[in-house]
């Protein structure tokens, strides 16, 4: 055991603690590498867990095989939702704001006891977390799902647990302000690269939506151990999705900020414009989280000016940033490739980029189907009409895999493979199966997100229940018109899980069995002809092929937002 | 030079935009303004809202009310309601709807009052033959929501519950039929 742990954590630093990275030629601190290893390692853990429940919940939700009973049914689905959504992500996120910050500055993780007590506390609340929805139905309660609704009978455990996990993850983000202040105090004028940039913006956002988080669950805390007598619906829901839209948030800034990052060590990408791609990430601090909103836009209660207002992030300020990186990232491997010479023509640059790098694909492949899948339809169901036909069915299923379980489980996956190489220092296991993984992932899940999408918009069939297509227990209705096409999205969610434990198989394989690279082995992860580029104004520089691609992108849109706007007015007569 | 990982060089805030990126950025300003305008504009001129009066209410108030207006109504010879008026009162309970099944007159405007007794629900309707034309909203106790609604094609429309309201969930169904006037 002891072994195997050393054999993880054991390169080979200078006396200082520091070795420089045959990659992306930073000064990276031992401090700092741990730490990083020691989240993302946790990640995969939450993930295997996560995805495992993702068998029993699509093998339910496909009723041919009606793998659980109802009363299992929502237990497995918090299980599901809990680990892969809040643990798999939140983990990586710290992982991810380590690389962020101290790691491509060059500096020392400070504090190393808080984060390892970060660690310690954000472990244990997802362990408390765990234990209570997988007792909740024992102790004659009600199995939370995500979103913990009061007045639910839900564990007090529950609440308390799921606080101290966020309070863990507020410890444990501390080393990095504190890496952001000194460096700013080194050097007050200096301006912070735009990877670090981007991580800094997350961490701002996720603070804020760690205190929705801490709000809500502790409102709901204090009403289940009868401090308080009785606990508002309505006013659970706007605290709560302040968190559960919030977190999302900060799924999507460390996504884009990994995109960045990644585009440019394996594809050679450059920055477009600095001042294009930080005002995004300034328009994102101001608006993104009046988005939480959109939770809310069939709710009672609510002023229809307020909501129109917040779902669309005051005139759709963030949804406009989104659209702006859609391009920069793109523009910015276009116009780092051409400077190299690398491919001609429209598409040349991005046909003749490594596509067998799972790394490379990976990020390519999130890119187009966040944007294209998850972002789109995000924002027609943002809509605060076209949200009454979204609203709770099986499209707002397909909706948010298309950006967590599509877009930013892709990205860290291809961060993943990238921090195998350059920080664990291992050759993949086996080279064909991880270059195959992304291909399957993307084309499987991304396959499911659409038929999620058809069943819910076409067949109106619900989220979170675990027998309506077959049969509605005591009626003699039915949603069956919808079940041919569960036999497209059954076998597809089924072997996207497959996908995922082939991951986890080759990524645990190559951190065991891989060949170690050597010294200054780059593992064949550079781009050609080097990461840096002899410089020259990239303003100048062709970006018509992303220009084309961004013209796709609109296209598709226009059409989804004319199509799902003609669908609702076929509607009967509805409202004030 | 010039990567996401390096410190910009020099004045970077004054280095030009690519026209094509200038061109793009304008692209997307102008579509979000449009889809801004347009989701404000439908509450103008659009028929599908989900809009209506709120009040706050007690939810054994509210049930109260529903039982009162269930007095009222008349019943047909299948046990359903005829309501006595405009207002057609809707009350979500573990495991079932409250006030359903109800008949409507087509093309009638109705009141659709929806509350909830216990815990949130959702109301989630359409009509049986065609499973595209459906609609979703929220309700909870503590609130109840009056949305105006004409139904013109006749028919029997079917109410699922779609927000999780524990175990037993599976089978809050209901229905209601519209007739010709
Ligand atoms: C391996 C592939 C996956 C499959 C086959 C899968 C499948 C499903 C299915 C069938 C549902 C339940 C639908 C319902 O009854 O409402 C669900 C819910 C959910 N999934 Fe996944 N999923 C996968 C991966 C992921 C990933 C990677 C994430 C997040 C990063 C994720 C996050 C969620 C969340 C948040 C819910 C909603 C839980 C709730 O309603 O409370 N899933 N998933
Ligand atoms: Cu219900």
């Amino acid at each position: 055991m002891k072994g195997a742990i050393k054999h993880l954590f054991g390169n080979e630093y200078d006396s200082d603690g520091f070795r420089t990275c045959s990659i992306t030629g930073l000064e990276v601190h031992e401090s700092v590498e741990n730490h990083v290893k020691l989240f993302a390692l946790t990640a995969v853990v939450a993930m295997a867990i996560g995805g495992a429940f993702a068998i029993t919940v699509a093998g339910t939700r496909w009723e041919l095989l009606s793998l659980l009973p109802e009363d299992g049914y929502y237990t497995h689905l918090s299980m599901h939702a809990w680990n892969i959504l809040i643990f798999w992500m939140v983990f990586m996120e710290i992982a991810v704001l380590y690389v962020g910050g101290p790691m491509v500055l060059g500096r020392r993780l400070p504090l190393t006891k808080v984060a390892k007590a970060g660690w310690v506390i954000m472990v244990a609340g997802a362990v408390g977390v765990n234990y209570s929805i997988w007792t909740a139905t024992e102790s004659g309660g009600e199995a939370p799902l995500l979103t913990a609704y009061v007045p639910l009978d839900i564990p007090w455990l529950f609440y308390a647990t799921a606080v101290l996990f966020l309070l863990g993850a507020t410890v444990a983000a501390l080393p990095f302000f504190v890496t952001i202040w000194k460096e700013k105090r080194g050097a007050p004028n200096k301006t912070l690269p735009l990877v670090v940039f981007g991580a800094f913006i997350t961490s701002i956002i996720a603070v804020e939506a760690i205190l929705g988080g801490i709000a809500a669950f502790g409102y709901a805390l204090i009403w289940r151990l009868g401090i308080i007598e009785s606990v508002n619906a309505g006013l659970y829901r706007q605290l709560y999705w302040i968190v559960g839209h919030g977190t999302q948030q900060i799924n999507l800034l460390a996504m884009i900020t990994v995109w960045y990052f990644l585009t440019h060590v394996v594809g050679g990408a450059v920055v477009a414009s600095e001042k294009v791609s930080r005002s995004a990430f300034i328009l994102y601090l101001f608006f993104i989280n009046l988005g939480a909103a959109h939770h809310l836009m069939v709710d009672p209660g609510l002023s229809a000016g307020w909501r129109i207002f917040n779902t669309s992030y005051a005139f759709y300020g963030a949804a406009f940033a989104s659209m702006i990186h859609a391009f920069a990232i793109p523009a910015g491997l276009e116009a780092g490739r051409r400077q190299r010479g690398l491919g001609g023509g429209l598409f040349g640059w991005l046909t003749s980029a490594p596509w067998k790098s799972p790394v490379f694909s990976s990020t390519i492949f999130s890119i187009i189907l966040f944007g294209f899948v998850g972002g789109i339809t995000g924002v027609l169901m943002g809509q605060m009409q076209l949200n009454m036909t979204w609203h709770n069915t099986y499209a707002t299923v397909g909706h948010f895999h298309g950006t967590v379980a599509l877009g930013t489980t892709l990205a860290f996956w291809g961060l993943l493979f990238f921090a195998i190489k350059t920080m664990f220092r291992r050759d993949y296991a086996s080279g064909v199966l991880a270059s195959a993984i992304p291909y399957l992932y993307a084309a499987t899940m991304g396959l499911a997100v659409l038929m999620m999408m058809y069943i819910g918009i076409l067949y109106g069939v619900p989220r979170r229940i675990s027998s309506v297509v077959e049969n509605v227990p005591g009626s003699e209705f039915s949603l069956s018109a919808a079940e041919p096409l569960f036999f497209i999205l059954g076998p597809a969610t089924l072997l996207a899980v497959l996908t995922g434990a082939l991951f986890v198989l080759v990524a645990v394989g190559s951190l065991l069995f891989g060949d170690r690279l050597g010294d200054g082995d780059d593992g064949g992860l550079l781009p050609e002809k080097g990461l840096r580029t002899d410089g020259g104004s990239v303003h100048a520089i062709e970006m018509r092929g992303t220009f084309t691609l961004c013209l796709i992108f609109l296209a598709t849109f226009v059409a989804l937002y004319a199509l799902n706007w003609f669908l609702l007015v076929q509607v009967w007569q509805i409202g004030a | 030079m010039g990567g996401p990982l390096d410190e910009p060089d020099g004045n970077w805030w004054d280095n030009p935009v690519n026209r094509r990126e200038s061109i793009w950025l304008g692209i997307a300003g102008a579509w979000s303004l449009a889809i801004f305008g347009w989701m404000s504009g439908f509450t103008r001129f659009g028929d599908q809202n989900p809009i209506g009066q709120t009040y706050e209410v007690d939810p054994d108030a509210y049930q109260q009310r529903v039982a009162a207006y269930k007095e009222e109504a008349d019943e047909t010879e299948e046990g359903r309601l005829l309501p006595p008026g405009d207002s057609v009162y809707v009350g979500g309970r573990r495991f079932d709807w409250d006030g359903l099944p109800v008949v409507l007159e087509a093309g009638r405007e109705y009141d659709i009052h929806l509350g909830a007794y216990d815990v949130q629900h959702g109301f989630s309707v359409r009509p049986e033959e065609n499973l595209s034309k459906q609609i979703n909203l929220q309700v909870f106790p503590g609130n109840e929501w009056v949305v105006p609604m004409t139904f013109e094609e006749p028919g029997t429309y079917r109410v699922i519950c779609n927000e999780f309201c524990g175990r037993g969930h599976n089978s809050m169904s209901g229905h209601f039929v519209v007739e010709e006037a």
